[in-house]
């Protein structure tokens, strides 16, 4: 039974927050478990590079494609698409820092950007049942699904005007990579990939360095402890699956290299593996 | 094997994380516009006994030709929707989603009282059109809710979103190039505890960032993420707590001075 509770000038609702400041560690405390809400955890999320894939042009893009299209046969397959912005979003920004655009500014303009590659990626998957998903219209993935629809979801993520000063620098923190993870985090998905243009995550630059060592495998405790000198995904992802609660799996594959993807998709262990 | 298509800035082969070579030298958007907190349990749950004298200071600033945004917080529905759905167990970003709806109800509320003085209900992206709404004199309104939704990320041990109405309000302000969020509440600013549950706590009436947190209260006054962000932010380095149920402080924080409690970068 609700009941309204009146008496200090103000009329609340009674519940356990009632009255109470939501800044106080104690209050915030008691709002936690050691779980979420698990939506969809049979589904994949795979997140297409921008620079990586899309950048390289028809070379890079139409085998992916085609291997996607091959796994879309497999009608049980659940999997959301989403795509990075690639050059075009490093062209706004220094353009945006040269004219001095505060960060919410650059965070409001680079969505755009990917948007590009995901009408892209539709077009030439669209035959084969793709859909371009509204921003958070999540609640129509079980439709997508049962009628054989792969959503491509918008990557970057609605904090726009809003993006927070970040950390060091001038440049907009909460990038495709993270939009992306944190929608599969938040829908509770089983397993994350990361398609880019590199066998995985390298101790050092394996553009750069004929002698790097890839790392197949390793937790997400021993990447924060020691960090590879390049990172290919957003620093801030990283930040905030230490954080979350859901996701246990993070896989980055070789998008050139056919049959990766398929793998990576069956839960093998390919390019590397990142576990929480 | 195809090579990357890359268009020449000074940024192509950066990861986009960090410092850049970039001379950075930032632009104000509405540098004169006031960003207004209207506090949702310690103003709105009130009612009118404690919103509409508020509402006439905003008025008369107005007229003086100040221009005010305001900005409202959520209160005891959204305590309320945040502890059932904690219960529920749901992921922090459904939580957040669920905080948008209260105050935008409080903006919506707010509006109509207003409406007639030009209040506007505005939306998150309608910064772009702020100039118009204020060169003609209006009072735009909006949920101080930062639009991150299902986007919001889990920071410690709690369900309850980082960034509430507080983060909006303080975000909007520094993107608006606004030196100072205003944020009205039911008390005179800053205390060394919650000063409704106990009255031997203090004012704080002037505190830097740096020193909230090193005190580590138990409690604050504004969320902790503005705290945080605050020196690190380009044009909002204070954020002024002043206190609606005091006649003329409203009005004279959005003149410029120094009333309530001032955290500065």
């Amino acid at each position: 039974m609700t009941e309204l509770v009146r008496g200090d000038g103000r009329t609340h609702i009674s519940s356990r927050l009632m009255r109470e400041s939501l800044q106080d560690r104690d209050v915030l405390s008691q709002t936690d478990s050691d779980r979420d809400l698990r939506v969809f955890p049979d589904v994949t999320l795979v997140s297409i590079g921008g620079q990586s894939i899309f950048d390289r042009g028809k070379a890079a893009i139409l085998p992916l494609v085609d291997e996607l299209v091959q796994l879309k046969r497999d009608r049980g397959l659940k999997m959301v698409i989403g795509v990075g912005g690639g050059t075009r979003v490093r062209h706004t920004i220094s353009i945006a820092l040269d004219l001095g655009l505060p960060v919410g500014g650059m965070a409001q303009l680079v969505g755009a950007m990917e948007e590009l590659n995901a009408i892209l990626l539709n077009t030439l998957l669209a035959p084969h049942g793709s859909m371009p998903m509204q921003r958070d219209h999540f609640w129509d993935l079980p439709l997508y699904f049962d009628a054989g629809i792969t959503p491509i979801a918008i990557s970057v993520p609605p904090y726009h005007f809003w993006e927070p000063p970040p950390i060091e620098g001038a440049v907009p923190m909460h990038g495709s990579d993270f939009g992306l993870f944190q929608l599969a985090e938040v829908l509770g998905f089983g397993a994350a990939i990361y398609v880019k243009d590199e066998d995985g995550l390298y101790d050092k630059d394996p553009k750069q360095h004929a002698d790097a060592r890839r790392l197949p495998k390793l937790t997400l405790d021993e990447l924060l402890a020691k960090p590879p000198e390049t990172n290919i995904l957003d620093e801030e992802l990283f930040r905030t699956w230490k954080n979350a609660r859901n996701l246990k799996k993070l896989t980055i594959i070789n998008g050139l290299v056919r049959g990766q993807l398929t793998r990576a998709l069956a839960g093998e262990d390919v390019g590397t593996v990142i576990t929480k | 094997m195809s090579e990357r298509r890359t268009l020449d800035s000074a940024l192509a082969n950066s990861s986009l994380t960090g410092a850049t070579s970039i001379d950075y030298r930032p632009i104000a958007v509405m540098p004169d516009v006031r960003v207004v907190k209207i506090g949702g349990q310690s103003i709105m749950d009130r009612g009118r006994a404690a919103l509409f004298p508020i509402l006439e200071e905003v008025i008369a600033a107005r007229e003086k030709g100040i221009q005010v945004v305001l900005l409202t917080g959520g209160g005891t529905r959204a305590r309320h929707i945040y502890a059932v759905a904690s219960e529920l167990e749901m992921p922090v970003g459904v939580i957040a989603t669920l905080g948008k709806y209260i105050p935008m109800q409080n903006a919506r509320m707010l509006q109509m009282i207003l409406a007639k003085h030009g209040g506007l209900f505005i939306l998150p992206d309608d910064f772009e059109k702020l100039p118009l709404y204020l060169q003609l004199g209006c009072i735009p309104v909006m949920s101080g809710m930062p639009p991150f939704g299902y986007w919001e990320k889990r920071e410690g041990d709690s369900r309850i979103p980082p960034h509430r109405t507080d983060a909006g309000v303080f975000l909007s302000a520094e993107f608006l190039g606004a030196k100072r969020a205003i944020f009205i509440k039911d008390e005179d600013g800053l205390y060394t505890d919650d000063p409704k549950k106990h009255p031997d706590a203090t004012l704080i009436p002037r505190i830097t960032a740096k020193e909230l947190v090193a005190r580590n209260l138990p409690d604050v006054v504004v969320e902790r993420m503005v705290v945080e962000y605050l020196p690190r932010a380009r044009w909002c380095k204070e954020l002024q707590v002043v206190n609606g149920l005091k006649r003329g402080q409203v009005l004279a924080a959005l003149e410029g001075q120094d009333v309530g409690t001032i955290i500065s970068a």
